[in-house]
């Protein structure tokens, strides 16, 4: 017990004190997780959209794989970037590996069958009628896309959140491609792994409150926006 | 002078699936006026309005809406001329003034105008005091009513309707036709109708169209279809009783000639001193009641209120006297007609 209240002063020691690595490391955190969950949505909800909405052979295989997806282990994701953008890979010579791009990458590649399956279940458990009757409105094809997006807008956001929470929580994609680099790819995961590998569990337990407040604050206001689009 | 044509059909099939669902060979609605398609489940009503709203590709054949092929790139252009109303309201999850004002928008209507014009449907429709509300809140008959309104907000040249008063109470539905009656006067809009409901057709449809398997089965002014049917299987499946002349006791069988009689339901009566029949089975729906009879070799419906069943206590193997006005039978010549 002793251990864990040296370990909860320690936190709130290097909290209130505003300790610059800490903060610092927040920041890249908020930065690549961001925009992992931005490329991942940027990817996977059109994709998702395509598969619930065309008409193709295999369309029901490509489904399946999706959700397969949904339980990609971060160290695979990790470990196909890694292999990718090894200095002797087939992307070795962009540079990449160790860098912030490198976790982005991974990350995204976490994220994307996740946000694909949901935006692709949300779609598809619309009613028949609502396609119909968006296409008999006389909605062209960036119209009826837009509508439809906006009927499922409640389970997209869903998508955004389980797709953000895969990235902002997983540790072995971002170690393994971004190297845990102070300063440069160490982000609030890697480093609470590190701290506890030295030994220092109260600054392991402030990045672990920081991590979890930064999580809360954003399914916060994703669950804000949530409500309001279900009373408007 | 023939109205222009609306909607043509040109030897146009559809598949769904592996099976083929419709085959038209010929089929105009002229502007101005409604046409009901009436046939059993599963006839291809529904996608014969999916058709002609161009919203499901023919295998072959031609679909025309005033006089333009729907060739796909003509697609949302034909179909922003339109409006189709559905068995379910399919309102957009937003509230019922932006339900109007959205199917505005598609349909190019600059912003001021689309919440005069929504203002202005929600009121001849009754429900102006919902436009705040959100379509989850409104019953189905406000939903209905919603539903009805974006659909004539647009002024459409031509009207889908697809069952659209289904799964209402009595009273309701009542209320509705008579105001879909009214607009559809008003306007002047076309319509093409899917209903199951015959009183439905007679109310609405200047003309109505039977669909068996698929295929048209007769076209004609609502009541000449209703009152003579031009084929057993249309006689059938509008409730007639299709039996073969040797089947029916004398006096009803020498009323007119043919192999084949059909008798509506309307034309047997209970009738003291009448023909000895059995009662097989009692029926009913919605206040109307339905008695099968059994005379001679035959099985005849008769149509009954609910009231009246009850009040003579009616059952199966019940014994009634009954009249047949032969004013009100058809006949056919042949029994493979």
């Amino acid at each position: 017990m002793d251990l864990i209240f040296e370990g909860l002063r320690e936190a709130w020691r290097l909290l209130s004190t505003g300790d610059g690595d800490i903060y610092e490391i927040t920041v890249r955190t908020a930065v690549i997780t961001g925009t992992s969950t931005l490329v991942a949505l940027a990817i996977g909800m059109p994709i998702g959209l395509g598969l619930a909405l065309a008409r193709f052979p295999g369309q029901r295989g490509f489904v399946a794989l999706a959700n397969a997806g949904t339980g990609t282990p971060p160290v695979v994701a990790g470990l196909l970037v890694a292999i990718l953008l090894w200095r002797s890979g087939p992307l070795g010579s962009l540079g990449l590996i160790y860098t912030p791009a490198a976790i982005v990458i991974a990350q995204a590649l976490i994220a994307t069958p996740i946000i694909i399956a949901i935006t692709a279940a949300a779609v598809m458990a619309l009613p028949p009628t609502l396609h119909l009757q968006v296409r008999a409105m006389g909605a062209d094809q960036r119209q009826y896309l837009w509508l439809i997006a906006r009927e499922a807008r409640l389970p997209l956001l869903v998508a955004v959140m389980a797709g953000f929470g895969a990235v902002v929580s997983e540790v072995g994609a971002s170690m393994m491609v971004g190297g845990n680099l102070s300063g440069e790819t160490r982000v609030l995961t890697t480093a609470a792994v590190l701290e506890v590998s030295r030994g220092n569990f109260g600054a392991a337990l402030a990045l672990g409150f920081i991590l979890l407040a930064f999580i809360v604050a954003i399914a916060a206001v994703l669950t804000t926006v949530q409500q309001r689009a279900r009373r408007r | 002078m023939t109205a222009a044509r609306a909607l043509g059909f040109e030897d146009v099939r559809v598949r769904r699936g592996r099976r083929e669902v419709l085959r038209v060979p010929e089929l105009s609605v002229h502007e101005g006026e409604t046409v009901a398609v009436l046939g059993p489940n599963g006839a291809g009503k529904s996608s014969l309005l999916l058709t002609a709203a161009l919203l499901l590709p023919v295998t072959s054949g031609t679909v025309s809406l005033f006089g333009e092929p729907a060739r796909p790139r003509e697609l949302v252009k034909l179909r922003r001329q339109t409006s189709t109303v559905f068995q379910e309201p399919a309102l957009l999850d937003m509230n019922v003034r932006r339900n109007l004002e959205t199917a505005l928008s598609l349909h190019g209507v600059r912003r001021g105008e689309r919440r005069e014009r929504s203002e202005a449907w929600l009121g001849r429709l009754g429900v102006a005091h919902l436009a705040a509300a959100m379509p989850h809140t409104l019953s189905g008959g406000e939903a209905r009513r919603v539903s009805l309104a974006r659909a004539f907000a647009i002024r459409p040249r031509m009207l889908f309707l697809d069952e659209p008063f289904s799964a209402l109470d009595v009273e309701t539905r009542a209320e509705l036709v008579g105001d879909l009656r009214a607009l559809l006067r008003d306007e002047g809009t076309t319509a093409l109708l899917v209903t199951h409901d015959h009183s439905e057709a007679q109310l609405l449809a200047d003309r109505s169209l039977v669909l068996l398997e698929g295929a048209p089965a007769q076209l004609a002014p609502t009541a000449d279809l209703l009152e003579a049917p031009e084929s057993p299987e249309v006689a059938a499946f509008l409730g007639y009783s299709v039996v073969p002349r040797r089947d029916l006791p004398a006096p009803i069988a020498e009323a007119l000639g043919g192999a084949l009689i059909g008798v509506p339901p309307a034309a047997v009566r209970l009738a003291d001193g009448g023909a000895t029949a059995e009662v097989t089975a009692v029926q009913g729906a919605h206040g109307q009641g339905r008695l099968l009879l059994r005379i001679g070799n035959a099985t005849l419906a008769a149509a009954l209120s609910v009231t009246e069943i009850g009040a003579r206590e009616l059952h199966p193997g019940a014994r009634v006297e009954i009249e047949v006005d032969p004013g009100l039978l058809v006949s056919w010549p042949s029994e493979q007609a």
